[in-house]
């Protein structure tokens, strides 16, 4: 059920965008519109030597840190985060070496152990008791972090099936009106009877997808509502058709194969609403299995490009890719729910001697 | 860290990050609560018309000034012009910030005068004109369309409070969303926000391990509205019991009397809904309805089974639920302590509903909660659509009930629910390390400037930056064993 994918998508392809400037004083800054320094090993050193010599962690202040390091360009902002990452525990990781799989799991254990460590006040016990809790602690985290994915998952899903519901008792209403009074008395309910076509009919009300079909079904509410939208702006202009349903499906590009049934006429328009700018229009319909693919197997270039896109759109100048604290995937709609930290095994059935309540 | 305290930040209602809107906007309303009555209306209030008749032509782009309410004069000072002052600020930033603090005046403006004696209802309708003039939901920052849902809000409790009706139809008109938009806007929201499942998935994780060796449990929800809280718990129950030893959960949902024959429809539906998810992951389950008539809950109407664990769920003042008056809170709270409860959960909105504050007070506390709301919500082309179907009868519905709550009719003397609890024999209940880790993780998807607080061994808050959002707390009737 959880596709295959590269777990370290984000951060790979973070690394990829990012381009470096090597300063005079052998600094290393992103070209980001908040350069960020980069730590790299011998920069750390130094500043271990330097926390060192000033009486360790707790005694050392960016100031004098600052100055006996005495690297030019380096500030003060720099080094008090750094040393803050390094008073809780956590080694700079994303900087040194490799973006493989190992590296970003272990990156993210460690994150798990700063936010133990800080949490609950441990510091000060010593280190075979610590350590002991900490697994513990470590252990218990990422079990909670895979039952929050699947909690927020079985969510979407139950208000999806709402939604879907919904748009059919709305669809039927639309139709009868349609039929009722043919024209005028529709008009009013052009709004809702486009997200219904959107949506498409349900052949059994209460149905459940199979959990699956999580990813795709769970997330596509802004891909509706751009439908809706869509149609709430345009559809005077467009179309004088009575049946909004049809224009959907055209716009959807129905695929030739009618067993998908009305999932599939979602994943198209989802495909469609996603896809636009590449699409160009007029592509063949192996480009578009093409997409299909990619969007049913997450290939991370494509998603990296979608959630660009969407980072564009909602002006979120988020950097996940760099963030440590974020190793959970924001249930943001174009991105796969799954974080690369998430089991690929996985399953909804978990074993039933989890200490997870 | 205690609740007895939550308006510690007061002086900084509003804008912390402008202090001279906060201290003007206090010393304002300290002033005008002095002199409101000695003052003529009549003749203030016509200047006040006129100065704002004269600007109402200005283009939205350069807002003109309302006089600035730092003299003595107090806030209905109309004597200096705003155009003067216009003339000083170049910026856009700027002009957005003031026109933000000027509507936050006129807000506050607006409600006073709605709860002022007859002489102030002109006043209400010229100060309502105006901000409807000045704002739309449309607007580019976020004070100015959350300016916009308060004043629709106004004018609806404007338009209820005068029972004989002079003046022309809305210019907003309430527009009645459909399901469909209500439940996108609702899923939309949880992806910008994780203000609705804080609460959600704290209260289940705490059922969770509250009834971890339970064979059958039993929750009794207090509003279950769509039931959108119970898919993660049934899941987790899943994933944990496979094979034959199966936990069974049952839940019975209240309907109010107060809200209608719709509400005993949507609980219908709701359970329809759920006993279907249940079926799909393979859940035990069994759904119960249980009508409240007038506010008072009688447990004897409730289906027990022996050996069962109850659970009390209590959800309050968030988004999309219904009327919720106090005495029907306590009324089911104190009766289901007699079920003799494994576990009270409550999660409630940090808003200054209960003990003897006004409804001017009341209604800043809101304003600064909800401002911090707007300024918490994630940025994403969906945003407009959210605001306008959840927070424009969210905000309404609340200041409805400020309104009736300031009305005396339901006036507590109890400073906060857990405090109630605390006081009416229930204990506390620890929060796990698990439940502090999730609500942590859940809150690292969103945007930098939520934070988990705890409250005492028992409560996790969520807040956006200093202003606390929503609390969950969890109890448990003392006399239960353990």
């Amino acid at each position: 059920m959880f596709h295959a994918k590269k777990p370290s998508s984000m951060n790979g392809s973070y690394e990829n965008r990012a381009m470096c400037v090597q300063g005079d004083s052998g600094l290393v800054l992103t070209t980001d519109p908040k350069p960020r320094l980069r730590w790299t090993v011998e920069l750390h050193e130094r500043f271990v030597d330097a926390v060192a010599q000033l009486g360790g962690p707790d005694k050392a202040t960016p100031k004098t840190i600052m100055r006996v390091m005495g690297v030019k360009g380096l500030t003060l902002y720099h080094l008090k985060s750094h040393l803050q990452k390094f008073r809780l525990g956590k080694q700079p990781h994303k900087e040194y070496g490799d973006h493989s799989t190992k590296e970003g799991s272990r990156a993210s254990a460690m994150d798990i152990q700063r936010n133990v460590a800080s949490s609950s006040g441990m510091m000060s016990r010593n280190m075979n008791e610590m350590q002991m809790e900490v697994q513990r602690r470590l252990h218990e985290q990422l079990e909670v972090q895979r039952h929050l994915q699947l909690r927020i998952e079985a969510q979407g899903k139950y208000m999806q099936s709402i939604l879907e519901r919904a748009c059919q008792t709305l669809a039927g209403e639309n139709m009868a009106a349609a039929a009722a009074a043919a024209g005028g008395g529709y008009k009013a309910n052009l709004g809702s009877s486009s997200l219904s076509a959107a949506v498409g009919p349900q052949p059994h009300p209460l149905s459940f997808p199979p959990f699956q079909d999580l990813n795709i079904y769970g997330n596509t509410t802004d891909q509706v509502l751009e439908q809706h939208n869509f149609h709430h702006q345009n559809i005077e202009n467009h179309y004088t058709t009575n049946n909004a349903a049809d224009t959907n499906i055209y716009l959807g590009k129905k695929r030739p194969n009618p067993s998908y049934g009305t999932n599939d006429v979602r994943k198209e328009l989802l495909m469609w609403s996603d896809q636009d700018q590449e699409l160009s229009g007029n592509q063949a319909i192996d480009d578009e299995h093409r997409i299909q693919i990619q969007m049913a197997t997450h290939v991370s270039t494509d998603l990296d490009s979608l959630s660009e896109i969407y980072e564009r759109k909602s002006g979120l100048s988020g950097d996940e890719g760099n963030n440590g604290g974020k190793f959970l995937e924001r249930p943001s709609p174009r991105r796969s729910p799954l974080s690369p930290m998430m089991n690929p095994n996985g399953g909804l059935i978990q074993g039933r001697n989890s200490p997870f309540g | 860290m205690t609740m007895n305290h939550p308006y510690d930040d007061f002086p900084h209602l509003l804008f912390s990050n402008n202090t001279a809107t906060a201290t003007s906007t206090s010393s304002c309303v300290e002033q005008h609560d002095g002199i409101s009555l000695d003052m003529d209306w009549d003749c203030d209030f016509h200047n006040l018309i006129e100065s704002m008749m004269s600007d109402k032509g200005a283009t939205t782009e350069s807002p003109p000034l309302l006089p600035c309410y730092h003299g003595q004069e107090g806030i209905f000072n109309s004597s200096s012009t705003g155009s003067s002052m216009a003339d000083e600020l170049d910026h856009d930033v700027e002009a957005g910030e003031s026109k933000g603090l000027r509507l936050v005046h006129l807000l506050v403006a607006a409600a006073d005068a709605s709860i002022g004696a007859d002489k102030t209802r002109e006043l209400t309708r010229v100060l309502l004109a105006k901000l409807k003039d000045m704002t739309s939901p449309n607007d580019r920052t976020n004070m100015e369309r959350l300016a916009a849902h308060f004043t629709n809000g106004l004018s609806k409790l404007h338009k209820e409070a005068n029972v004989q009706r002079q003046y022309g139809p809305h210019q907003h008109p309430d527009h009645v969303y459909d399901q469909v938009d209500v439940m996108l806007a609702f899923q939309m929201l949880q992806n910008m926000s994780p203000y609705i499942n804080f609460g959600y998935l704290t209260a289940t994780q705490a059922i969770l391990e509250a009834v971890k060796y339970e064979r059958r449990i039993h929750i009794v929800d207090y509003d279950i509205t769509d039931g959108v809280q119970w898919p993660s718990l049934m899941q987790a129950l899943v994933s944990r019991n496979t094979g034959p030893s199966a936990q069974h959960l049952r839940i019975t949902a209240l309907s109010r009397a107060t809200n209608g024959k719709k509400s005993v429809a949507a609980v219908q539906e709701a359970g329809r809904r759920l006993t279907a998810f249940a079926e799909s992951i393979g859940q035990p389950f069994s759904y119960h309805h249980c009508r409240m008539d007038s506010d008072t809950f009688n447990p004897s109407s409730l289906k027990l089974v022996r050996g069962e664990a109850v659970v009390i769920n209590c959800m309050l003042h968030l988004p999309r639920f219904g009327h919720q008056p106090p005495n029907s809170i306590i009324s089911f709270l104190s009766e289901a302590k007699t079920l003799n409860p494994k576990l009270v959960t409550l999660v409630h909105e940090e808003v200054g509903l209960m003990g003897n504050q006004g409804f001017l007070y009341r209604f800043m506390d809101l304003l600064h909660q909800f401002s911090a709301i707007f300024d918490s919500l994630e940025a994403g082309p969906a945003r407009g659509f959210v605001e306008r179907v959840i927070f424009g009868p969210w905000v309404s519905g609340w200041l409805t009930r400020i309104a009736i709550t300031d009305d005396g009719a339901e006036v507590e003397s109890v400073a906060s629910w857990p405090l109630w609890l605390a006081t009416n024999g229930f204990k506390p209940v620890e929060v796990s390390f698990a439940n502090r880790c999730q609500a942590k993780l859940l809150l690292s998807l969103f945007n930098d400037g939520y934070g988990v607080e705890e409250l005492g061994k028992n409560g996790l808050v969520l807040g956006w930056k200093s202003r606390r959002l929503v609390s969950a707390s969890f109890w448990a009737s003392c006399e239960s064993s353990e």
